[in-house]
C-alpha cells in the first residue's frame, strides 16, 4: 500500500490498480464453488469504461445520481468505482427491497440511471411509478465469470431456481454498455483522469440510505472526503491489516455502509483479494469459499457469527488462516463473541459506527481487544455522551453518544429538518445510548428509542437479550417493550430455541438469577425465527408488528 | 440384460459420476469423517448397519436365486449417492447433514463395503469375487482422486465437473427408463414377484427404519427426514459398476437386475416420500 492518502475515490482506485496491477482484486464465489475473478487493472479498466459510458454515452452530469441495486458480485465494484470516476453520486439500494420501498427511495434520490441485477428487475415497473429512471443497465450475478460456469449458472437460475425472468423494461446490458463506452472512446484513462481533476473533495460521493430499522428512509450525503477519511482512519486503527497479503470474505452485502467502506474500499487500497458472496443464506453457501480460499479476515454481524459457530461444517474446520474478524452493524452479544473466538481461535474485534458516519467511529485495537466494548475512538474522532438537554456528560456517565470527525456526513439529502435535528453545536447525535469508561473504551448500551421504561427505571433490551443468549439451548433472543392497556411498557422477550425442551419457566428462572427484578421479561414468546434485515439485524420494529397483527398464528 | 455397448456407456458414466464426486471432496473431508464421531455414528449405523441387515432379511425371507441374492447384498451395502442429496434438497431437509453423511459413508466405503460383503456373503453362503470387488473399489478411487485434483487445481473446473457428475447421476436414471426398460420389457414381465418385492422394499424399509432410528435419537424432525432419505437412497450406479467390473461377463447380467430395478423404484419412492416430507416441512414453517 502506498502511504500517501489518495485525494479522491477515483484516485484511490487508480493508485491501487497501478500498484497491484495483475493480482486478483475481486473473486465472486457461488455456493457450488463456481467463481470469477477480476484483477486490479481489470477493475480499473472496466470502471473507466463505465464512467465513460455514464458521462459520454448517457451524457450524465457530475452530481447526477446513479443507483446500484446489485448483490455482491463482480459488477458491484465496476459500477460503484465507475460512478465515482464519473463524479456522479452513487445511491446504494438494498437488493432485497420490495418495489414500494424501492419507489420511496427512487422518488427521494431521483437517480438518472440504475444498475440492477436481473433477478430483481421484475420489481422495476412498480418501483418506478413515482420516479421514472431513464437509463436502466442490467447485470447478472454471474457477470465476468468464465464462459462455461457462467452458462451453467444461467441455466440453473433459469430452469432450476426460476430466479431470472425477462426484464419487463427497456434496458441495456452492462457488458454492452461497457462495449459502447470503449467504442466511443479509446483514451478512456486520460478522459477519466480529466473528470477527476474537476472533483471537489467535499462533493457528495454517495447517498447512503438509512432508517431501515426505524421508519422513513433518509439519504445520508457522504462526501469523497468522508469516505476517504474513514478508510485512512480505519487502516490506522488496525495497522496489522496492512502487514500481509489478505484474502477477505465479504458475506455482508456491499450496499451496506460497513461492507462498503471497510470490505470494499479499505481492502482494495490494501491490495487484498476480496471474496464476494452473492447470497450468504443458507450459511452452507459459504462453505466452498472457506474451503477454496485462505480467508485471513472477515466481517460480519452478530447473526452471521452466531449462525456460523452453530454450523457443523464450520465447527469441524474453522478457517485456519483467519487472523481476526470484525463485527459491526449491530451489537455483538458477549456469548456469541466468545464462542466465535473459541471456535476460530482468533480475535473478534467489535467496532461501532453509523451510516451517517461513513460508518466507522470506534474500533477495538487488535492487541487490546475488550469483548463487550466497541473500542476506542478512531484518530481525529471525538466521542462524548450528552444528556437529554444536550449537556456534555463527564466520563463514565451514561447518555446519548455524540460525535465529531472528518467522517461525519454533510447532512441528509434534501432534508434540512432532519439534518438540523441530528446535529447540535457541531456534534452529531447518534441516537445510541452509551458510556465511555476510564480507559476511553466506548460501551454501547442500546438504541435510544428502544429503551423500555419500567416504573421509571430504564431497561435496556440488549442487556436482557445478552442474558438470554448465554443460556444454553437458546439460539437467539430479542426483547422489546410492549404497551399494555394501561400504557405501561411490558418487557417482552422473543426467543428462538435450539433445545426445544426448554420451558418458559426455566428461562424465567435463569433471568431471575442474573437480572434485577424489573428487568425480567413479563412475557416470553417462542418463535421459529426472528424478523431480520438483509444484513441480519434483528428488526425490533417488526417484532412490534407481530404482536399487533391479528393474523399471526399462535406459536 | 446389459449389452457390451451399455457396459461401456455405463463405465463412462460411472467414471464421470465418480469424477464429480471427487470434485466435491477435499482431503480434509476424509480426515473429518474420522473426527466427528456423532455424525459418523448416525450415518454409519443407518447406512452400513441397517441397510445390509434389511437386505439380508429380505433374502432370507424371500429366498431368491443366488444372483438376485448377491445383487441385493451388494445394493444394500452401498453408501448414499448424490441422488439422496438432491431429494433432501427438494424435501427442504438438512442439506448439510445429507452431504456430510454421503461423504462420510463414501470415504469409509473403501474399507467397510468389502468387509460387510465378505461377512454377509459368508453368512448367506454366497460366492462373491471379493478380490475383484476390492480391486474395483480401488479402481474407482482413480476418478475420485482425479476429481479432487481438478478441484484443487482450479475451483471452476472442479465445480463444472461436479455439476456434470451430478447431472449424469440424474441422466443415469433417465437412461435406465428410456433404453433399458423397453428392451427388457419381456424380461421384466417375467421377473419373479419376489425380485420386485426386494427391489421395492430395500429402499422403502430403509427410509422407514432410518426415520424411526432418527426419531429414537430424538433428532429434530427436519434432520430425521434427512436421515430417512439418506438411509434408504443408495448409490445405484456404484453398485452396477462394482458388479460389471468384478464379476465375469457371463455371470454379471442377472446380478444387475436388483440394482437396476432398485434404481428405478427408488426414484418413485423418493419422489412420493419427498412430497410427503415437503408438506410436513412446509406445514411447520
Amino acid at each position: 500500500m502506498t502511504n500517501t492518502a489518495p485525494s479522491s475515490l477515483s484516485q484511490l482506485v487508480r493508485s491501487a490498480a497501478n500498484e497491484f496491477s495483475a493480482t486478483p482484486a475481486f473473486t465472486v464465489c457461488l455456493p457450488n464453488g463456481m467463481n470469477g475473478t477480476l484483477t486490479f487493472e481489470m477493475v480499473d479498466e472496466l470502471s473507466d469504461a463505465f464512467a465513460i459510458y455514464l458521462r459520454e454515452v448517457l451524457a450524465l452530469e457530475p452530481g447526477d445520481r446513479v443507483a446500484v441495486q446489485v448483490p455482491n458480485s463482480l459488477s458491484f465494484p465496476v459500477a460503484a468505482f465507475g460512478i465515482f470516476k464519473a463524479q456522479c453520486i452513487l445511491v446504494n439500494v438494498n437488493p432485497l427491497y420490495t418495489s414500494s420501498e424501492m419507489a420511496l427511495q427512487f422518488e427521494d434520490a431521483t437517480p438518472s440511471a440504475l444498475v440492477i441485477a436481473d433477478v430483481f428487475a421484475d420489481k422495476l415497473p412498480e418501483a418506478m411509478r413515482n420516479h421514472n429512471i431513464p437509463n436502466v443497465i442490467v447485470t447478472q450475478v454471474s457477470e465476468f465469470i468464465p464462459y462455461l460456469p457462467q452458462k451453467i449458472i444461467r441455466l440453473v437460475q433459469k430452469y432450476w431456481d426460476r430466479s431470472v425472468r425477462p426484464v419487463p423494461f427497456p434496458h441495456i446490458k452492462l457488458i454492452d454498455a461497457l462495449e459502447a463506452a470503449r467504442q466511443s472512446n479509446q483514451r478512456s484513462q486520460s478522459i477519466v483522469d480529466g473528470f477527476d481533476k474537476a472533483t471537489n473533495a467535499d462533493a457528495t460521493a454517495c447517498l447512503q440510505y438509512t432508517g431501515g430499522t426505524t421508519g422513513i428512509p433518509k439519504g445520508a450525503m457522504l462526501t469523497h472526503n468522508n469516505l476517504l477519511a474513514n478508510v485512512e482512519q480505519t487502516l490506522k486503527a488496525i495497522p496489522s491489516m496492512a502487514e500481509q497479503h489478505q484474502t477477505i470474505l465479504t458475506a455482508l452485502p456491499l450496499y451496506h455502509i460497513f461492507a462498503f467502506t471497510v470490505n470494499l474500499l479499505c481492502f482494495f487500497r490494501l491490495g487484498a483479494q476480496n471474496i464476494l458472496i452473492p447470497n450468504p443464506r443458507p450459511l452452507i453457501n459459504l462453505k466452498r469459499s472457506f474451503e477454496n480460499y485462505p480467508i485471513t479476515w472477515m466481517s460480519g454481524v452478530n447473526t452471521l457469527f452466531n449462525g456460523l459457530t452453530r454450523e457443523l461444517w464450520f465447527q469441524d474446520s474453522p478457517p485456519k488462516n483467519l487472523r481476526f474478524s470484525t463485527a459491526g452493524g449491530m451489537a455483538m452479544q458477549t456469548a456469541v463473541a466468545e464462542r466465535w473466538q473459541q471456535v476460530t481461535q482468533s480475535p473478534l474485534l467489535e467496532g461501532y459506527g453509523l451510516t451517517e458516519t461513513s460508518p466507522v467511529l470506534a474500533f477495538n485495537p487488535l492487541d487490546q481487544n475488550r469483548i463487550g466494548s466497541v473500542g476506542v475512538p478512531l484518530s481525529s474522532t471525538e466521542i462524548t455522551c450528552i444528556d437529554d438537554d444536550g449537556k456534555l456528560l463527564p466520563i463514565g456517565a451514561t447518555g446519548e453518544v455524540a460525535v465529531k470527525g472528518p467522517q461525519i456526513m454533510k447532512g441528509y439529502w434534501q432534508n434540512p429538518d432532519e439534518t438540523e435535528a441530528s446535529f447540535q453545536d457541531g456534534w452529531f447525535k447518534t441516537g445510541d445510548i452509551g458510556r465511555l469508561d476510564q480507559d476511553g473504551y466506548l460501551h454501547i448500551i442500546d438504541r435510544k428509542k428502544d429503551v423500555i421504561i419500567v416504573s421509571g427505571f430504564n431497561v435496556y433490551p440488549t442487556e436482557i437479550e445478552n442474558c438470554l443468549a448465554t443460556l444454553k439451548g437458546v439460539a437467539e433472543a430479542a426483547v422489546v417493550g410492549v404497551r399494555d392497556s394501561n400504557a405501561n411498557e411490558v418487557v417482552t422477550a422473543f426467543v428462538v430455541l435450539q433445545d426445544k425442551t426448554l420451558s418458559e419457566a426455566s428461562l424465567l428462572e435463569y433471568c431471575q438469577k442474573h437480572l434485577t427484578n424489573y428487568k425480567i421479561p413479563k412475557k416470553i414468546i417462542f418463535r421459529d425465527e426472528l424478523p431480520k434485515s438483509p444484513v441480519g439485524k434483528i428488526l425490533r420494529k417488526d417484532l412490534h408488528l407481530i404482536l399487533t397483527s391479528p393474523s399471526e398464528p399462535s406459536v | 440384460m446389459v449389452t457390451p455397448f451399455e457396459q461401456l456407456l455405463l463405465a463412462i458414466m460411472i467414471f464421470v459420476i465418480m469424477l464429480g464426486m471427487g470434485a466435491s471432496l477435499t482431503p480434509r473431508d476424509f480426515a473429518l469423517a474420522l473426527r466427528r464421531p456423532y455424525g459418523l455414528a448416525i450415518g454409519f449405523f443407518s447406512q452400513y448397519g441397517f441397510m445390509p441387515m434389511i437386505g439380508v432379511l429380505l433374502v432370507t425371507l424371500l429366498e431368491p436365486p443366488a444372483p438376485i441374492a448377491i445383487g441385493t447384498l451388494i445394493m444394500a451395502c452401498m453408501p448414499g449417492g448424490t441422488t439422496s442429496n438432491m431429494f433432501t434438497y427438494f424435501s427442504k431437509g438438512n442439506l448439510a447433514l445429507s452431504v456430510l453423511m454421503t461423504v462420510n459413508a463414501t470415504a469409509l466405503g473403501i474399507v467397510v463395503i468389502p468387509t460387510l460383503l465378505i461377512f454377509y456373503a459368508n453368512t448367506l453362503e454366497l460366492q462373491i469375487p471379493t478380490r475383484n470387488i476390492i480391486a474395483t473399489l480401488i479402481l474407482l478411487l482413480v476418478p475420485v482422486a482425479l476429481g479432487m485434483f481438478l478441484r484443487r487445481t482450479n475451483a471452476n473446473i472442479g465445480a463444472v465437473t461436479e455439476f456434470f457428475g451430478a447431472a449424469l447421476g440424474v441422466f443415469f436414471i433417465v437412461f435406465l427408463i428410456v433404453t433399458w426398460v423397453p428392451r427388457n420389457w419381456i424380461f421384466l414381465m417375467t421377473t419373479a414377484p419376489s425380485t420386485y418385492s426386494i427391489a421395492i422394499c430395500l429402499g422403502l424399509v430403509g427410509i422407514i427404519i432410518g426415520y424411526l432410528f432418527a426419531k429414537l435419537l430424538r433428532l429434530h424432525p427436519h434432520d430425521a427426514r434427512t436421515i430417512a432419505l439418506e438411509t434408504g437412497i443408495q448409490n445405484g450406479p456404484l453398485a452396477l459398476a462394482i458388479i460389471l467390473f468384478s464379476f465375469p461377463a457371463s455371470e454379471s447380467p442377472p446380478i444387475t437386475i436388483i440394482p437396476a430395478l432398485y434404481s428405478l423404484f427408488i426414484v418413485l419412492i423418493s419422489t412420493a416420500v419427498t412430497l410427503l416430507f415437503r408438506r410436513a416441512n412446509t406445514a411447520r414453517e
